[in-house]
């Protein structure tokens, strides 16, 4: 299923703390694509500055607004940079072909375009949202299947947003990224595996040569830790 | 509630790597409880984090210009309008049953007992059950998993009682003789990833032809 599965495990393992950037990546979208768009990000420094740097979840939530509000495209331009290469390396770690995986990169941002809208920063993060969209993108389109979805319509009637919910997102988001960093090593590890490996548990277990019943209390106590981290009861 | 799906079950909803059987298990014992709802925005949220973590894969020349043409003819997208459910059930089950579970057309199995296929994988298979209160189903083992989520009603075995929302995982190491609580009907949604052994001799040979 997978030509480009790295050879062993330990290589499915992403970098963790500071961001690694590739500049020439970043500079050969700027150059191809943005130059139509840059007498507007001239007059908007901040966007211009999400460019050339990594945009902080405020900044990708704004652009984001931006999208949904007036069909902005060079703050889509911006998104692009931002997470079509990360799609496109998400997919590629579970299993699809490098044209594949641009392919349904591109549909990615396409979705990112047409549900700009449905997008709620107090419900979760930009990065969260993305996540969810190639992840279903992948299960139609890898597994020729579609995933069960809850209507949200179905729930208890949803408050009115508060401008606060998304700050106390952005934070809850801080404090989930400072305790995946301080995961143990064998339980990121599995949680890891568990994201970018498409296989079933037993099958981590059995390349890892340990008990099933190791990856899922591996498992549980990730879980309970980052809960916790969370402030969330188990 | 009190039988939840595991972490590991949780997780592989979360990052898609169940089958849209498991799926539509899971997505459904969700309907019914706001704790696992939490934890799978919890699990979506480390995926958010660990794909902004991940090194950008370079992309094609073209990726920017190509996606910007698509953009052209793309119109913003409309949630499904729904007609509400009368008798509360949630999505997704409601578009697999077509309807409301009230309105399910049961095919029968004997006085007692109704089932309704929903659909097939391979040699999983997802259905509906349905048995009047009290209604033994039958000593039975498993040759692979079995998982059973309850709609309605409730049931009880030697692992305890499960009430609506409440799921059993039983895999080969499980016997087991479910009895329909007293009260009302008890429906489940049930997924088998291979046939069941019965103990009793009628159902051995009836089981097969009703698909367990």
């Amino acid at each position: 299923m997978c030509l480009l599965r790295p050879k062993s495990p330990a290589d499915q393992m992403i970098h963790r703390g500071s961001r690694p950037v590739e500049p020439a990546m970043l500079a050969h979208v700027a150059t191809a694509a943005i130059p139509a768009f840059r007498p507007v990000l001239r007059r908007r420094p901040l966007r211009f500055k999400a460019m050339i740097g990594q945009p902080g979840p405020a900044e990708l939530n704004a652009l984001l607004a931006q999208v949904a509000a007036t069909r902005d495209r060079a703050a889509f331009a911006a998104l692009f940079a931002h997470f079509a290469p990360r799609i496109k390396s998400y997919l590629m770690r579970q299993g699809a072909r490098p044209a594949q995986a641009e392919d349904l990169a591109q549909e990615a941002m396409l979705n990112l375009w047409r549900k700009a809208h449905l997008f709620d920063a107090s419900k979760a993060s930009a990065g969260t949202w993305l996540f969810t969209i190639a992840r279903n993108l992948r299960i139609d389109a890898l597994r020729r299947e579609k995933r069960p979805e809850l209507d949200a319509a179905d729930f208890a009637p949803e408050p009115e947003p508060d401008p606060g919910d998304s700050m106390a997102m952005a934070k809850s988001e801080q404090r989930l990224r400072g305790a995946l960093k301080i995961l143990p090593p064998d339980q990121m590890r599995i949680v890891e595996l568990s994201f970018f490996a498409d296989k079933p548990h037993s099958q981590i277990a059995a390349e890892l040569d340990i008990p099933l019943g190791t990856v899922k209390s591996r498992l549980r106590l990730a879980m309970s830790r980052l809960r916790a981290a969370l402030g969330e009861m188990p | 509630m009190r039988h939840h799906p595991a972490d590991d079950l949780l997780l592989a909803y979360a990052t898609g790597t169940c089958d849209e059987a498991i799926g539509l298990v899971i997505a459904t014992h969700l309907a019914f409880c706001a704790v696992c709802r939490q934890s799978v925005s919890l699990m979506e949220e480390i995926g958010g984090s660990l794909l902004e973590d991940l090194p950008p894969a370079p992309l094609a020349q073209t990726a920017f210009a190509d996606t910007m043409a698509r953009l052209e003819n793309a119109t913003p997208y409309a949630r499904p309008v729904r007609t509400p459910s009368r008798d509360g059930t949630p999505e997704p089950l409601r578009s697999y049953l077509g309807g409301d579970l009230s309105a399910v057309r049961w095919r029968r199995m004997g006085p007692r007992l109704a089932y309704l296929p929903l659909f097939r994988r391979g040699g999983t298979r997802v259905k509906l059950l349905r048995g009047a209160p009290g209604t033994e189903v039958g000593g039975h083992s498993h040759r692979g998993m079995e998982f059973t989520l309850v709609l309605k009603g409730g049931f009880t075995d030697a692992t305890g009682n499960y009430g609506p929302g409440d799921l059993q995982v039983a895999d080969s190491s499980l016997s087991h003789s479910p009895v329909a609580d007293a009260g009302e009907d008890c429906i489940n949604l049930a997924v088998t990833t291979a046939s069941l052994k019965f103990e009793n001799f009628i159902q051995k040979i009836a089981g097969p032809l009703f698909g367990f």
